[in-house]
């Protein structure tokens, strides 16, 4: 596939979300950066030049960037926030995803300057280390806004796993022991293994989630460490994953009286057994198959008939944009994933780092 | 704003040169958004300050030191207050709410843990409700399923789980949430032999009604793998022959026209059993086969991976 059809309207849904928004978009107001990155990401991946097109936006991008040490603490922190809104002098308010977020944006933006000149990457990396929990050894999203522990009410799991060593590779750490400088690489490889399931796939409690299964073996991808997975184990995540493309063929059409299947869905992927496909599960999916196929392989899925999926099924070709399914309005995150899936099939997607290929040279 | 006279607002900063995502706030938005950022850099902990986070959350959920705050201001009081249970009750009450309100909120189920963790009487039974109401609502959500696990293990109260998964099971055997929290709990009660053979019993059943399901195949899977040592006897093979019209044991190697079977689970399940042993690898092979040729063919790819496996 050599462009994605209706490509003029992705464009202009994409670069929508980049201007002036009603103020029924201000829950949205937390997570800019977010915005911003999911925009980026897409119009990147459709041949849009965003460090020239949104070059005089650099500023603003660069506000978001705090440093901080507050009286009694012995280490200083560096990070973004998702949004200038949540920045208040003396509390701390850096958030993990969305430190992700603009670094991968300051990378799509070719911001070498400020890569080079201002970012502290050593006060980064402490904040990463400090949203590691002590006693499993997963991340924290944020920290207190007073102190350097994890926040006490904020979830932990593997996406911000996954999340804490995208930022620590970014930032440079390559092997074991780069990783095991900053953060407890042992306890954190327990909690991604303890979070294997039983048919294979990752999430909490052995309920296999094909977004969580995506976060952890692309963290163990990072950190090259997918050899800690036993191969069996590895075969039944193949597979688990394999049979979330929906079907209407063969004995799969007797799955009609599931109240949660469509045979339209044919060629899409589900997030987890016995749900509608979704958008953002192809992606899911797929990058989790190609991190576990080899090299050169190919992956033992049908991509022909997800791309169709995404294409006849959930593209809006009137206004633009991906929906989650054929009946939701289109939103920007299921607009990104859809291009981003598009993009991996035809193999210019980095689907771990989460960034179109035409600009890993940046990397 | 009313209340709040004394407070000089933080305001938050827009109309900058060359934003993006540039917002049309609504007063009240900023209003409420200058005096929540203000109280917070003075870390005020009054009841005023508890109201307004309530407020700003409703406008803002994804504001995490929002949520951070109140639980700070919650914590003080709850430490001045000489029945510290009923005001973490009184919080309780109020995230559920808020909960019920915006079911796709993903700071409530963390929030919730935080507050039970410091409550000096935390109850299941008060938990229970709440709970029940929410997945009734959205029956597959992963986040009220998990909260719910969290609260099992954190109460160490196993006892309504299986007939709950039951009546869940019961309303959609195709809910996979019920199914592995039944087996999650199986996991985590030490059951014996009898119940497990009650527990074959009962997938064997709901398999019958309902052949065509990965969820209730899976649960049966593990209950061998788990508790039987994956040791798969005649039985369990014969009722998974018996809802695949024999297909595997025909005679034939390759068939022209394969016959209407009730399961491709079942059939992928004796497939799995077959190529544990070399005298019945042949069979496995022609499992995968009818698989990739005509019960489940959009999966050939992988079923040919399969069989080059065994090969």
């Amino acid at each position: 596939m050599a462009s994605i059809p209706n490509h003029a309207k992705h464009v202009r849904f994409l670069e929508r979300h980049l201007s002036l928004l009603p103020g029924s978009q201000q829950e949205h107001d937390v997570n800019k950066m977010a915005v911003v990155f999911y925009s980026f990401t897409g119009l990147m991946a459709l041949g849009i030049d965003v460090a020239e097109k949104y070059r005089s936006s650099l500023d603003w991008i660069h506000r978001h960037y705090i440093t901080i040490k507050l009286p009694g603490w012995q280490q200083t922190i560096s990070g973004f926030t998702g949004s200038l809104s949540v920045q208040i002098p003396g509390v701390n308010t850096v958030s993990l995803p969305n430190t992700l977020f603009a670094l991968l944006v300051l990378k799509l933006m070719k911001d070498e300057t400020f890569w080079d000149n201002h970012l502290d990457r050593q006060n980064i990396m402490t904040f990463v280390a400090k949203c590691q929990s002590p006693e499993n050894g997963s991340f924290s999203s944020t920290l207190d806004y007073k102190n350097l522990k994890p926040s006490p009410v904020d979830p932990k799991d593997l996406r911000f796993c996954y999340i804490a060593i995208s930022i620590l590779y970014l930032l440079g750490c390559r092997n074991h022991n780069e990783f095991a400088r900053h953060i407890n690489l042992d306890k954190l490889l327990n909690y991604i293994l303890s979070q294997q399931c039983e048919m294979g796939g990752f999430g909490s409690y052995n309920e296999a989630h094909a977004g969580y299964t995506s976060c952890a073996l692309s963290a163990l991808y990072l950190l090259g460490k997918l050899d800690q997975l036993s191969d069996e184990f590895k075969e039944r995540t193949i597979s688990w994953l394999c049979q979330r493309q929906v079907s209407r063929e063969g004995c799969m059409s007797l799955l009609e009286p599931n109240a949660n299947y469509d045979h339209d869905d044919h060629g899409g992927f589900q997030g987890r057994e016995n749900k509608f496909a979704d958008t953002c599960y192809v992606f899911w999916c797929l990058n989790s198959l190609r991190i576990l196929g080899t090299q050169g392989c190919e992956l033992p899925a049908r991509l022909d008939l997800a791309e169709q999926f995404l294409l006849h099924r959930t593209q809006n070709t009137l206004i633009g944009g991906f929906s989650k399914n054929d009946q939701d309005d289109p939103d920007l995150y299921h607009t990104c994933l859809g291009i981003a899936a598009l993009k991996l099939i035809e193999g210019s997607f980095d689907g771990v780092l989460f960034m179109p290929k035409n600009d890993a040279g940046l990397c | 704003m009313e209340g709040f006279e004394d407070i000089q607002p933080l305001p938050i900063t827009t109309e900058l040169p060359d934003e993006l995502c540039r917002i049309m706030y609504t007063d009240e938005y900023k209003e409420t958004m200058g005096i929540a950022r203000a109280l917070i850099q003075k870390q005020e902990y009054s009841k005023r300050a508890l109201d307004l986070t309530a407020k700003a959350i409703g406008l803002a959920p994804a504001f995490y030191t929002i949520w951070n705050y109140r639980f700070d201001i919650v914590m003080h009081m709850a430490d001045q207050d000489e029945d510290a249970a009923r005001l973490l009750n009184g919080e309780l009450d109020w995230v559920d709410e808020t909960t019920l309100n915006n079911p796709k909120n993903y700071q409530i189920w963390s929030y919730k843990q935080a507050l039970l963790e410091r409550h000096p009487s935390p109850s299941f039974k008060r938990e229970l409700p709440v709970l029940e109401l929410m997945i009734s609502d959205d029956m597959k959500n992963y986040h009220v399923w998990s909260f719910r696990k969290w609260c099992v293990l954190f109460f160490h109260d196993f006892t309504h789980e299986l007939s709950y998964s039951d009546l869940l099971i019961q309303k959609d055997v195709y809910n996979n949430s019920a199914w592995t929290h039944r087996m999650f709990v199986l996991k985590h009660s030490n059951p014996d032999q009898k119940q497990i053979q009650l527990e074959l019993e009962y997938v064997k059943e709901k398999i019958q009604q309902v052949p065509q399901n990965v969820s209730s195949w899976a649960y049966l899977q593990g209950l061998y793998e788990n508790f039987l040592s994956g040791s798969y006897d005649t039985s369990i093979v014969q009722f998974a022959q018996m809802l695949t019209n024999n297909v595997t044991e025909s005679p034939e190697t390759a068939q022209t026209s394969w016959p209407e079977i009730d399961s491709s689970y079942a059939l992928e399940f004796l497939a799995t059993v077959y190529a544990k042993k070399d005298s019945t690898k042949k069979k496995a092979v022609k499992a995968y086969q009818a698989l990739a040729d005509k019960y489940d063919s959009i999966r050939e790819p992988y079923w040919q991976r399969q069989i080059s496996m065994l090969e």
